[in-house]
């Protein structure tokens, strides 16, 4: 038997106590509001330097009582479309990780990173580390730390095949073909991630175009993307991929599930040109390994106008506070405390890393040489993918890819870098 | 006997009551009565139907009407600023190389997909039909790597494949095939071939659940009834068992088509369309565009045009599967 009007009633009946329940649970949520204020952070630290970020927000949580910081880390490859997501669906977190840079000013040009520009004191940072947060005079990050790129590699399998640091890049020819002839694979390389190759384009293309090369290319001033400096880098990374000095399939190995890191370790590889992060990670994966872990700088080429001390590097990590977060002064106080002192020098202690805040003492020897290097060199390199606009960066780490894997002459990948930094940039 | 007449009797009598408790009513109110019926399902209808209809309607037609929309502008997707370009990121589509790659290898799973995903599930079905000791054991095993998460299988396949310590070369090597070692997803032309093997790996096992309910569907006395007639094991599946399973080898079909247009997952888990865009389809293409370059305008354009593709061959299918019909 239907009777449509009790079917109708009991529906809208449903409908209203639904309603109900759903605004009595939302007026409970918002008493607790009023007690406790929640703040997000995204971040992408791991091992030690995951802890110092954690007990820095123990010290900003015991500093402001009520609030209560919620934590997520997020893992490096994926992180950069997760945060767009979260901007663009307008639920970004409170407090942001990122590396400065082009990916940083597509937020602010969409007005969604605060203006940190009163807040923050430039003093107290190394004003090299404060640049990639800066635009139009404004600044929207706080820098905690520097990275710099130089070549690891196994000091007890150097000393094995009486090997030392080269000085040219003649020499570290040599170094490939000895390890290449002992059956080890001379450079450990996961590639699938596009950013570990990057740092031969980049060092290799410094090292002939010298330090100014890529301003002129990025500022459109002078000198392209297609300048022969950049066909020369492309040559030498074929020259590499033909000679065989980068593992089988390095172009779907991964850095993050830490393929490249166990070639080294299981000393089936020499060498890893990688960030002074693998200090750390190293710590973390394996932590025996750290006595053979030895650095260089990339050596010069020949006739090249880049010298060996010019470095490629960046700034990482960056914190910034989110224009549509609801508790910006706080999320402010958040950032400070983040790339406090107190916060740098744990990280400087533990970590590895070099600060980007000023007078930090470092007790670490390696971190100790690592500052130096950086404090000896005559220019930084700021990496590529970072500080290009996202479309221009993502074409670079294609067509370097396509490079290893001998699938682009070196003339036309300069070429296709060139003209989307022709359609990107002006 | 004598108890069925005396059911009969039973039976034939309700009728009787019955009919004589509800008079037949007179034409007009009859009329009446059907609209007032009529009304009333209406809204039993609409009562039903209207929240399911509610949500399709804004998260499937909603959302591609939305899609389309966003497909005219230049947007990045995290702006409030859009800028109108016609079609424009249409036009800029058909120029570009990558999709055409990304179109062709998704035609290339399809393929794959159909080749060996159905014709795997289907044998994998009829083994299990046959008297084999510790069947279940078998059944839980094969249907294993379909309840396995994506990611997980992804990784465990990124580790299978690893040049140096993965198990694919470990036995090349025992093999004394050194020469067939290689990066499997390092490599341009191997790459694809090695994500496709993991896709079939992980989705033969949902095909095999779909033939074994089919089979048990077919009715025993077909085949006691060819075995009368003499009929040997492959007589009895070419004539019976293939012939029954056609319906489900349709519908599998068609599953199968539309999930390898729409594939995504293992591809971005495993090589993240690389190297040099050799693994990239239609799906993870569009999440490069849209939120890697920020280019929410022309990841929508591909996102549409994935879906005109999907619904074109759908209704191929369509059109065939009636022509089918209507032939029988």
């Amino acid at each position: 038997m239907w009777k449509p009007k009790v079917w109708v009633t009991a529906l809208i009946i449903l409908f209203i106590t639904a309603g109900c329940s759903d605004s009595e649970s939302s007026t409970d949520g918002g008493s607790g509001d009023d007690t406790s204020k929640t703040l997000t952070l995204w971040h992408i630290e791991t091992g030690e330097s995951e802890v110092a970020i954690e007990d820095a927000v123990k010290r900003f949580e015991e500093n402001h009582e009520g609030v209560n910081v919620e934590v997520v880390r997020q893992e490096n490859d994926p992180y950069k479309t997760k945060l767009s997501v979260a901007m663009g669906g307008g639920t970004p977190p409170d407090v942001f990780h990122s590396w400065g840079g082009g990916w940083l000013e597509k937020f602010v040009e969409a007005g969604q990173v605060k203006d940190l520009s009163d807040d923050i004191d430039p003093e107290q940072f190394l004003p090299a580390a404060l640049s990639p947060a800066e635009f139009e005079g404004k600044n929207y990050g706080a820098p905690l730390a520097m990275d710099i790129v130089p070549v690891w590699y196994n000091k007890g399998m150097f000393e094995k095949f009486g090997l030392e640091e080269p000085e040219t890049y003649e020499e570290l020819i040599e170094i490939i073909e000895t390890l290449k002839s002992n059956d080890i694979v001379p450079f450990s390389l996961a590639n699938q991630s596009k950013w570990p190759g990057s740092f031969y384009y980049m060092y290799f293309a410094e090292r002939f175009g010298g330090p100014d090369l890529f301003n002129e290319a990025y500022k459109r001033e002078g000198r392209g993307f297609d300048d022969e400096a950049y066909v020369k880098a492309g040559e030498k990374i074929r020259e590499l991929a033909e000679m065989g000095a980068f593992p089988d399939g390095f172009n779907g190995m991964n850095f993050d599930t830490g393929q490249s890191r166990q070639l080294l370790y299981a000393e089936q590889a020499g060498m890893i040109i990688q960030g002074n992060w693998m200090l750390g990670t190293t710590r973390n994966d394996m932590p025996e390994f750290e006595e053979k872990l030895g650095f260089f700088l990339f050596p010069a080429m020949e006739g090249g106008q880049g010298s060996k001390k010019d470095i490629v590097g960046g700034v990482s990590p960056v914190y910034s506070v989110a224009e549509k977060s609801e508790n910006k002064e706080l999320a402010t106080e958040l950032v400070k405390e983040l790339t406090s002192k107190a916060t740098a020098q744990q990280l400087a202690n533990t970590d590895g890393a070099i600060s980007a805040v000023k007078d930090i003492e470092y007790d670490d020897e390696y971190v100790q040489e690592i500052s130096n290097v950086l404090e000896e060199a005559e220019y930084m390199q700021t990496f590529y993918d970072q500080t290009l606009p996202p479309e221009l960066a993502e074409v670079h780490l294609d067509t370097t890819q396509a490079l290893f894997g001998l699938s682009k002459t070196p003339e036309e990948a300069a070429k296709e870098v060139e003209e989307k930094a022709k359609e990107v940039l002006e | 006997m004598e108890n069925n007449a005396k059911k009969w009797n039973v039976e034939q009598g309700d009728d009787r009551g019955s009919s004589k408790v509800y008079p037949p009513p007179a034409p007009v109110r009859v009329d009446q009565t059907k609209k007032k019926r009529k009304k009333q399902d209406f809204w039993v209808i609409v009562g039903f139907l209207g929240p399911a209809l509610l949500i399709y309607g804004l998260y499937v037609i909603y959302s591609i009407a939305m899609t389309f929309y966003y497909s005219l502008f230049e947007w990045s997707g995290i702006d409030t600023h859009m800028v109108f370009a016609g079609l424009q990121n249409y036009i800029t589509l058909i120029g570009d190389h990558v999709f055409w790659t990304s179109l062709q290898n998704n035609f290339l799973l399809v393929a794959a997909s159909l080749l060996t995903q159905l014709p795997l599930g289907l044998i994998m079905a009829l083994l299990l039909f046959s008297p084999i000791k510790g069947m279940r054991f078998f059944r839980s095993i094969y249907f294993m790597p379909f309840l396995m998460s994506t990611v997980a299988i992804g990784i465990l396949f990124i580790y299978i494949y690893d040049g140096n310590f993965g198990i694919v070369n470990q036995i090349l090597g025992q093999l004394g095939l050194e020469s067939w070692q290689r990066g499997w997803l390092g490599n341009e032309e191997t790459a694809i071939w090695a994500v496709i093997a993991t896709v079939c790996w992980q989705f033969a096992p949902f095909y095999m659940i779909l033939f074994r309910a089919a089979i048990v569907g077919i009715p025993e006395e077909l085949y006691e009834a060819a075995e009368m007639d003499g009929a040997s094991s492959r007589k009895k599946f070419l004539k019976i068992t293939l012939p029954l399973l056609i319906p489900t080898i349709i519908t599998s079909s068609i599953l199968s088509i539309i999930g390898a247009l729409k594939y995504f997952d293992l591809i971005y888990v495993m090589t993240d369309g690389g190297p040099n865009n050799s693994t990239e389809l239609m799906a993870t293409y569009m999440y490069e565009q849209t939120f890697t370059n920020f280019n929410m305008g022309y990841g929508s354009s591909i996102s549409f045009s994935m879906f005109i593709i999907a619904l074109f061959v759908t209704l191929i299918i369509i059109v065939f599967d009636q022509k089918r019909k209507g032939a029988n």
